[in-house]
């Protein structure tokens, strides 16, 4: 009776023991997925973010506009990746050198897009998100908001010019200054690589 | 009676079978149903998805880049094209030190063949030369203006390419949209097509698949038409690319709006099939200079299925309904006249 209440103890000493260093080597074992944006048939609004080469560097697009540059020149431009099958992402990678807010957004199953991570701020060159929970989709929307080239941009594309008239004689009135926009006043993100994680194959 | 139950045997056997096969076949109509349903829902999805945005996969190419090419030779090469930067775009600050120009022209280089791999999945044709690409701060001492140009040569009775050039000021070529249009002249100018056709194309391209550009189509072509003074439609004027003057955003627009218009009609693949069928005459070879409206009609008609001679005389274009003999006798006659002259 006692040896049988001792072995009892004991199988509760070595699970209460065991069972922690158990889980650890669970999370010790998690290991990275291949990174879904080299998969075959993987495409992006520019491929070359997706081409698993960090010396070559593309760009978010702007969404197609209006025509209207008075709406247009504050647009922001996205860079898309579009997986061929459904997967589970846990983890993204951005390397750009210029991003700095923006919303990561996932694909749902009605087709609209979800945010799933948004920030502020960045000032890394490599961002290394970790999503709050994992997201299963096939597609995936960088949205640039704002970026450390913008007041550049907003310098080349705004300038201020006299209103001139020409009058019935054929002289030139000077008219007051006007300021002029000639184009988008936010830049692109420079991307050199999108990468998307999920837990590797054995742990899914 | 043992006969009677027999037959009944017989005939249940019958109903049983009869009704087996009718769930099996219920449940195979269903099967393919659903998946009919799930193949539609898919492609709902992949258009929704795809609907802003021109998706293109990376490309496998191979890229040489050399910053700091001598003997005028170009600072990237690729499977598909050559490219230089010019000597006013050297001085910019982005292009001013080697590393900058390395990354840049082999970034560009890669966008520009997944592109040309996937012009070359619509159009099923690809131009046999490199495309030599020059990237400027100011073209022609503009921002806003990007040109295609084709060499070719007239010889031994047949017209040949000799060359392609894609010239961009910088401002141009960060539009994917304007990359696009630039590229679908590349393709279809070994065709040598009417100006207003191969701009309209471009513009298609560049505004449908690159989901780009600012040329909104017209509601209704017959109320929007422009004529000349001899009453011909003011497209059959076009100088294409290079002029430019207060007709030039109608052109694009009215040249855009027709090609849209007949392949909403007709269907996605009617300009393949013309490109097909003139690949397969080989008749565009053998005509001097630019290739007549009349000519085109042949074969967009012949695409369709359908004349559209009419629908052209109705937009008061200049056209006349053509045979395949009118064709060669035309070609017989000029290069006859050819003989002659040399």
């Amino acid at each position: 009776m006692f040896t049988d209440k001792l072995g009892n103890n004991r199988i509760y000493f070595l699970t209460i023991l065991l069972l922690p260093i158990l889980l650890s080597a669970c999370v010790v074992g998690q290991q990275w997925s291949e990174n879904y944006a080299l998969m075959e048939g993987v495409n992006a609004n520019d491929p070359v973010i997706v081409d698993g080469d960090l010396s070559t560097v593309g760009q978010s697009q702007l969404k197609k506009g209006s025509g209207s540059l008075d709406l247009d020149r504050w647009q922001n431009s996205e860079s898309i990746i579009i997986l061929p099958e459904k997967k589970k992402i846990y983890r993204v990678t951005i390397h750009s050198s210029n991003l700095q807010d923006y919303q990561l957004l996932a694909l749902n199953t009605l087709g609209e897009w979800d945010v799933v991570h948004d920030q502020q701020h960045n000032q890394e060159k490599v961002i290394d998100i970790r999503l709050k929970k994992v997201v299963t989709t096939d597609g995936i929307k960088l949205l640039v908001r704002k970026t450390t080239d913008d007041k550049a941009r907003r310098h080349q594309n705004s300038k201020v010019e006299r209103e001139n008239e020409v009058t019935s004689g054929g002289k030139v009135r000077k008219g007051r200054y006007v300021y002029k926009i000639t184009g988008p006043q936010t830049a692109p993100a420079k991307i050199a690589e999108i990468r998307l994680f999920g837990y590797a194959e054995s742990s899914q | 009676m043992i006969m009677r139950n027999r037959t009944l045997q017989i005939k249940g056997k019958k109903i049983v079978s009869l009704l087996v096969l009718a769930v099996l076949s219920s449940l195979i109509i269903g099967c393919a149903a659903l998946q009919e349903a799930q193949r539609k829902r898919e492609e709902r999805m992949m258009e929704r998805r795809n609907a802003n945005q021109l998706m293109m996969s990376a490309s496998k190419a191979t890229v040489n880049v050399d910053p700091n090419p001598i003997d005028n030779k170009p600072h990237g090469e690729s499977d598909h094209y050559t490219l230089k930067f010019a000597d006013d775009l050297l001085r910019m600050g982005d292009f001013d030190e080697a590393p900058e120009r390395e990354i840049f022209a082999k970034s560009a280089l890669l966008y520009m063949e997944s592109l040309y791999d996937a012009m070359h999945n619509i159009f099923g044709f690809k131009p046999k030369h490199k495309i030599h690409v020059t990237l400027y701060n100011l073209f022609q001492g503009t921002n806003r203006a990007a040109i295609t140009g084709t060499q070719y040569r007239y010889g031994n009775n047949i017209k040949y390419v000799t060359g392609i050039e894609m010239h961009f000021p910088m401002a141009m070529y960060e539009k994917h949209g304007v990359r696009v249009h630039e590229l679908t002249h590349a393709f279809t100018n070994i065709y040598f097509l009417p100006t207003w056709f191969n701009e309209g194309l471009a513009v298609l391209m560049q505004t449908e698949y690159a989901k780009g550009g600012l040329h909104p189509k017209f509601s209704d072509l017959e109320r929007n038409l422009k004529k000349d003074l001899n009453g011909t439609n003011e497209l059959e004027n076009w100088g294409g690319h290079g002029e430019t003057g207060p007709l030039t955003e109608w052109r694009y627009r009215y040249a855009y709006t027709v090609v849209s218009k007949l392949r909403e009609k007709y269907g996605n693949q009617l300009y393949i099939k013309v490109f097909e069928l003139m690949e397969r005459d080989q008749l565009h070879q053998k005509l001097i200079g630019a290739m007549p409206t009349s000519f085109l009609v042949y074969y967009i008609s012949q695409a369709a299925g359908e004349d559209l001679v009419p629908f052209f005389e109705k937009l008061k274009f200049n056209v006349r309904k053509l045979k395949k003999t009118d064709i060669l006798e035309y070609i017989k006659q000029v290069n006859t006249q050819n003989l002659r002259g040399n």
